[in-house]
């Protein structure tokens, strides 16, 4: 029943055996022990799970890993470029006080990476409804809107924007 | 028990695809995006024993528009990219309109429009708009293809017109007529990127003053996505009027048949058909007036 | 006061990078060799007898290690209560009866998830059903079906309070006014659903890994379910995705894991899903609120009957703490001469309320602001200025319960009147929209030692070096509010030294200083705060020693503790790097380490709370009287909550409770069948998304709290409760129609307007 599939994960090629029941979530956390990606519901309302699949974002927990022989994928774990830089979302998420227990916090990132890469200068409408399938209990979404502009700023202007 | 534990096969044509799902029979159950049959699995509402993906098929995602033949939306083409795309916006904005509202961002990211469809839920985003645009479905299976009006194609909730071994594998919508306007509006609690708990699409094609035709298709009010007939009669031939149009959203929401369920009671469904249609039939109205 | 350079600043949580880059561990992303995956079996009736359970096919299925029910463990009770051993009302798993649709009845330990709920799926239940109780009034009917045997009437819990003299308060008063609210349960909603890893060590003790406020609490209870010492038990948080009140009990799954670890030698795992945390999880108790006031005809408020039954579920859970709180929190923000209060918790067969965000504030205040909003205007007074007639002030005191120490509530009625442009808007709105006004006081951490610890409410012990680094060990519980940065911001602060110069261990119970209470209460900044406060100034006085010493002061002299240094005010020359003063110290001390330890109870604090915090918030509405949406526009506040610590980490809070009070005000509810939750999806139960939330304003009141660490107190948890009387009165304004039974929704508003 154990279908074969490659799949690039943050740059990484694994061969991996799976059942085809199996979602890529459960891949990531449980077989790749890539855990900073979570599991919040398990049916695609809260953006926990977000991943991006060969550049777009999807909900990990309804993605079959069957499904995912070949594509590229990228996680949280993959956003920074370098142990010791963080990407310009991430350091906006930190500096601006965008996280707070942290939970939503991945899933968060890759929906803004998913919107910033189109459109690094959004509005404040556009930012949130490009996170209206990422939910968050703690901080209330405005910082969390600030931060994703600021990152879109970052990454406009790579030098300039500061604060 | 555990969620169902099922096979998983992708054929890469659709005369293979059709052909193992008469293999299959009612235990395969046929995936596009996804996302809300997992869902159903996880909720134990199916256990298939095998799913049938279709995204290896090549060219089943194309979505082409031309003039002549209309907007044709393959059965794999994402939410996301029926929204995003120029000539859909030109022609058929609320096409694009009920795509883009269809869920969230990773939903359209993954989910199609004609598997929003052949899920056959009452309150599918999509169906009411390409139901009042006369869109016609594409069908293929163990005995050739044939073609249907999408307005016969649900026959109730999670039931469509499919036979054993049939495989939706395109929408078709017409090229709207001269001086034809189309509208959807839905309701939910959560702003408008939410399960709706009544949708009305409509189409009004007006030659001078006088509507030539109307469509109103009511969402999650019936067991289907419903067209409201009466309603629609009330308004062919006549001077749209905004008295007409509140005459026919009465008529309209006389019509329909809405239960009470966790997003909303009978009496408030009923009394929202109305609202609803009056202000999808007003903007309607207006994009044909635009159009003439 | 000396300028800060550290308290007062915009400090970015020092978790942060963690979290960013997917690396902070929470309790689901544990993985242990050899681990075992739990999974409970749940009682699919709201009240039946449990007449047999047969294991026996589930037990021979492959991959399954261990089943317990009921039978299997010791027949202990548990309960937060601990104080009042007759509260303790639950068992792990079920022992004769469930009481709820969810009670948990047997768990399953396999080699992986689906093994286990392949097992589960086996287990041979036979029931006999009994008939249920689903709300307050059927549970309290002659006759109705006893939820425990316990409790014949029904009612677990009451408490009473009462001073002045009712009877003479009404009989003085001009206007009376009685009203009924009902207000409803909505769910925490934390992202993270509980989840927990139990390890059975090679001398037989436990460790447990789990997303919980309260390692201490849970360290104690399931010490005495276990029959176990409370050492051999070692409770560990790892980084935990939300509480709000929701993860601050032992809980079933917690005891199922350490027990099941126990019998089979393997760690067990266990993480719930969110179709069952929102089914049968915790959730804000729903509360019958009678409330009679009465008032001069001037708006002087002269007497306050209150009367409150709490929809307690089948357990009491935190239910006392929510009853002993509403009839305080009934009492706040105004001064009741008379006042007199009877709170009532109610057993039914419904998943148990608890514990949220708020604790008996959001309820209690949206009847009591809601009235004063109806008073206000068939009084002929403006909301505002009524309010502010019959505002606490510093000092007031509610007799034999609590004094009010700092109170910046008049202040910050004034600034969210001045912000919100209220006294123009009140007038010139157009049809549709409206502006209303709601309030909120709150604790800052709890006095009654219902958990009856025998260690002091918090503790913490520093241990400084001589490379200049300090390292704070603190059992408080950081869930995401920020507090381990807080503290750490409070440390450097009182030694000179920079954030990173801190590290920081927190919430270990093996590791960390006996004790903790937790995260609840909004008790973390001041009592951990205090107690950090208290070993720091341990630290700083053998520091200051050492220096006088080096330097042969004069004992007259002033030792201060900034930028890394320690030296002579006014004589920077007369000092030492902090590092060269703690080597100097341990040089006096032949190699002993420099470790100070201090604690932090309250005293002399009466029943409730050692602090209050005060704040008022305006929302401007938007009404679709066709569909009867509410949209709100805008939300301005002003609080007070002490000296404000960090900025960010404020707002970030009151924009969290704005979030969680729009929810509570217009879009969350369980949609009940009797005993059965019906939306168990974030699809059909709403929480506010980007998209929904309004924009906001704030302003921080100045106050300075003589209790709190640096004259801070509690900010953000009160904060969810003026959000739905806002709103509720911006409707009013917008519509004319009032609501007095939480949520808003759109058909209750066309209702409330005669359209349907």
């Amino acid at each position: 029943m154990k279908h074969d599939i490659s799949l690039t994960v943050n740059g990484d090629t694994y061969h991996l055996s799976v059942e085809p029941w199996r979602t890529l979530n459960e891949v990531l956390r449980e077989d790749l022990n890539l855990t900073g990606t979570k599991l919040g519901c398990g049916s695609g309302d809260c953006g926990a799970c977000t991943v991006m699949v060969d550049g777009k974002s999807v909900s990990s927990c309804l993605t079959l890993a069957v499904e995912m022989d070949g594509r590229q994928i990228l996680t949280v774990e993959g956003l920074a470029p370098s142990g010791e830089t963080l990407h310009p979302i991430q350091e906006a998420f930190i500096e601006k006080g965008a996280i707070q227990c942290g939970f939503c916090t991945p899933g968060m990132e890759l929906s803004a990476l998913n919107l910033l890469k189109t459109n690094p200068s959004p509005s404040d409408a556009q930012i949130r409804s490009a996170i209206s399938g990422n939910l968050c209990r703690c901080t209330g979404y405005n910082k969390i809107v600030d931060a994703i502009a600021e990152a879109g700023r970052r990454i406009k202007h790579p030098s300039k924007a500061r604060r | 028990m555990p969620a169902a534990r099922f096979d998983y096969i992708a054929p890469t044509t659709v005369e293979a695809a059709v052909a193992a799902l008469v293999e299959g029979g009612r235990d395969t159950r046929v995936m596009a995006g996804g996302t809300d049959l997992l869902v159903k699995i996880r909720h134990r509402m199916l256990s298939p024993k095998r799913i049938l993906s279709l995204k290896q098929i090549a060219g089943l995602d194309a979505i082409t528009v031309d003039k002549k033949n209309g907007l044709t939306i393959g059965a794999t083409a994402l939410l996301a990219d029926v929204a995003a795309h120029k000539g859909i916006h030109r022609y058929y904005p609320t096409v694009a309109e009920a795509a883009g509202g269809t869920a969230n961002v990773q939903v359209r990211n993954m989910g199609t429009v004609v598997g929003n469809l052949c899920n056959a839920s009452p309150s599918a985003d999509n169906a009411p708009t390409l139901m009042a645009m006369g869109a016609i479905v594409d069908i293929a299976g163990p005995t050739g293809c044939r073609s249907m009006a999408l307005d016969q194609f649900f026959q109730g909730p999670g039931l469509t017109a499919l036979k054993p071994g049939e495989i939706v594998t395109a929408i078709r919508v017409p090229p709207p007529a001269a001086g034809s306007g189309t509208a959807y509006h839905s309701l939910s609690q959560r702003g408008k990127l939410d399960c709706s708990a009544v949708g009305v699409g409509t189409l009004v094609v007006l030659k001078a003053d006088r509507c030539k035709d109307a469509r109103i298709i009511v969402g999650a009010c019936a067991p289907v996505p419903m067209r409201t007939q009466a309603a629609e009669k009330m308004l062919i031939g006549k001077k749209m009027t905004d008295t007409l149009i509140r005459q026919a959203a009465r008529t309209a929401s006389e019509e329909t048949s809405p239960i009470t369920d966790v997003r909303a009671s009978a009496p408030y469904r009923w009394k929202m058909v109305s609202v609803l249609v009056i202000r999808a039939l007003t903007d309607a109205r207006k994009m044909a007036v635009r159009k003439q | 006061m000396n300028a800060h350079s550290i308290i007062g600043k915009d400090i970015p949580r020092t978790d942060g990078r963690a979290k960013a880059t997917g690396q902070a561990i929470y309790a689901d992303d544990i993985k242990l060799p050899g681990m075992l995956h739990g999974k409970l079996l749940r009682s699919p009736l709201p009240h039946a007898r449990i007449l047999s359970i047969d294991t026996r096919r589930a037990a021979s299925m492959p991959g399954v290690h261990c089943i317990i029910t009921g039978q299997d463990i010791p027949r202990v009770t548990y309960g937060n209560w601990r104080l009042f051993p007759g509260t303790q009302d639950e068992y792990a798993l079920a022992m004769d009866k469930v009481r709820f649709i969810g009670d948990e009845v047997a768990a399953v330990a396999a080699v992986d998830r689906d093994a286990a709920e392949a097992a589960i799926e086996q287990i041979k239940v036979e029931y006999e059903e009994l008939p249920g109780v689903f709300d307050v009034a059927s549970a309290l009917a002659t006759g109705a079906p006893v939820v425990h045997d316990t409790s014949p009437t029904n009612i677990s819990i009451d408490r009473k309070i009462a001073y002045g003299d009712i009877d003479a308060g009404f009989a003085a008063s001009d206007y009376v006014r009685e009203d009924t609210f009902t207000v409803h349960a909505v769910s925490h909603a934390y992202m993270e659903p509980c989840a927990c890893v139990a390890q059975s060590d090679l001398d037989g003790r436990i460790t447990l890994w789990t997303s919980t406020q309260t390692p201490y609490i849970v360290q104690c209870l399931l010490a005495s379910t276990l029959n176990m010492r409370e050492n051999d038990i070692r409770v560990i948080k790892p980084n935990v995705g939300g509480g709000f009140g929701g993860k601050m009990e032992l809980r079933p799954w917690e005891f199922c894991a350490a027990f099941m670890a126990r019998q089979t030698g393997r760690p067990v795992k266990f993480t719930l899903t969110r179709e069952e945390e929102l089914a049968f999880g915790r959730r804000r108790h729903p509360m019958t609120v009678r409330s009679k006031v009465g008032f001069k005809n001037d708006g002087t408020l002269v007497a306050k009957d209150l009367h409150i039954y709490l929809d307690g579920g089948a357990y009491n859970a935190m239910g006392p703490t929510a009853t002993f709180l509403s009839g305080n929190f009934g009492a706040m923000l105004y001064r009741y001469p008379n006042y007199r209060y009877l709170g009532e918790h109610v057993y039914t067969n419904k998943p148990p309320a608890s514990a949220m965000r708020g604790f008996g504030a959001p309820q209690t205040l949206f009847a009591a602001e809601t009235q004063m909003n109806i008073a206000a205007e068939e009084l002929g007074i403006d909301p505002v200025e009524i309010r502010l007639k019959n505002a606490m002030v510093s000092g007031d005191e509610l007799p034999g319960v609590a004094t009010i120490s700092s109170c910046g509530f008049i202040e910050s009625l004034k600034e969210v009147r001045r912000i919100s442009g209220w006294s123009r808007k009140r007038k010139t709105l157009k049809p549709g929209r409206g502006v209303g006004i709601g309030c909120y006081s709150f604790i800052s951490g709890g006095v009654f030692n219902w958990f009856n610890t025998q260690y002091p409410f918090s503790a913490a012990e520093i241990r400084a070096f001589d490379d200049g680094t300090v390292h704070l060990l603190t059992m408080a519980s950081d869930i995401g509010q920020g507090s381990d940065t807080v503290l750490k911001q409070i440390l450097a602060e009182t030694l000179g030294l920079r954030m990173e110069d801190v590290r920081l261990t927190a919430a270990d119970t093996a590791m960390t200083p006996q004790a903790d209470l937790g995260t609840w209460g909004s008790r973390v900044t001041l009592m951990a705060g205090n107690a950090v406060l208290d070993a720091a100034g341990k630290i700083k006085e053998r520091l200051a020693g050492a220096v006088s010493a080096r330097f042969d002061l004069n004992v007259i002299f002033d030792i201060e503790f900034a930028d890394g240094r320690v030296f002579a005010a006014g004589k920077p020359d007369r000092g030492m790097t902090f590092g060269e003063a703690v080597a100097f110290v341990q040089k006096t001390q032949r190699g002993e380490p420099l470790v100070a330890r201090g604690s932090y109870t309250p005293r002399g604090k009466g029943l409730v709370s050692p602090a209050f915090s005060f704040g008022a918030q305006v929302a401007e509405v938007k009404v679709d009287t066709d569909t009867g949406l509410v949209q709100v526009e805008k939300m301005w506040t002003a609080h007070d909550c002490g000296t404000v610590l960090n900025p960010m980490a404020v707002e970030g809070q009151l924009e969290g409770s704005v979030q969680m009070g729009l929810g509570y005000a217009l879009s969350e509810q369980f949609v009940m069948d009797g005993g059965k939750t019906l939306n168990t999806t974030f699809l059909d139960y709403k929480i506010p998304n980007a998209a929904d939330m309004p924009p906001g304003e704030s302003v921080c009141i100045d106050t300075f709290e003589p209790e709190g660490p640096m004259g801070a107190k509690e900010a953000g948890e009160g904060l969810v409760s003026p959000t739905a009387p806002a709103i509720a009165e911006a409707v009013f304004h917008a519509t004319g129609y009032r609501c007095k039974d939480l949520p808003i929704t759109p058909e209750k508003v066309l209702k409330g307007l005669g359209k349907l």
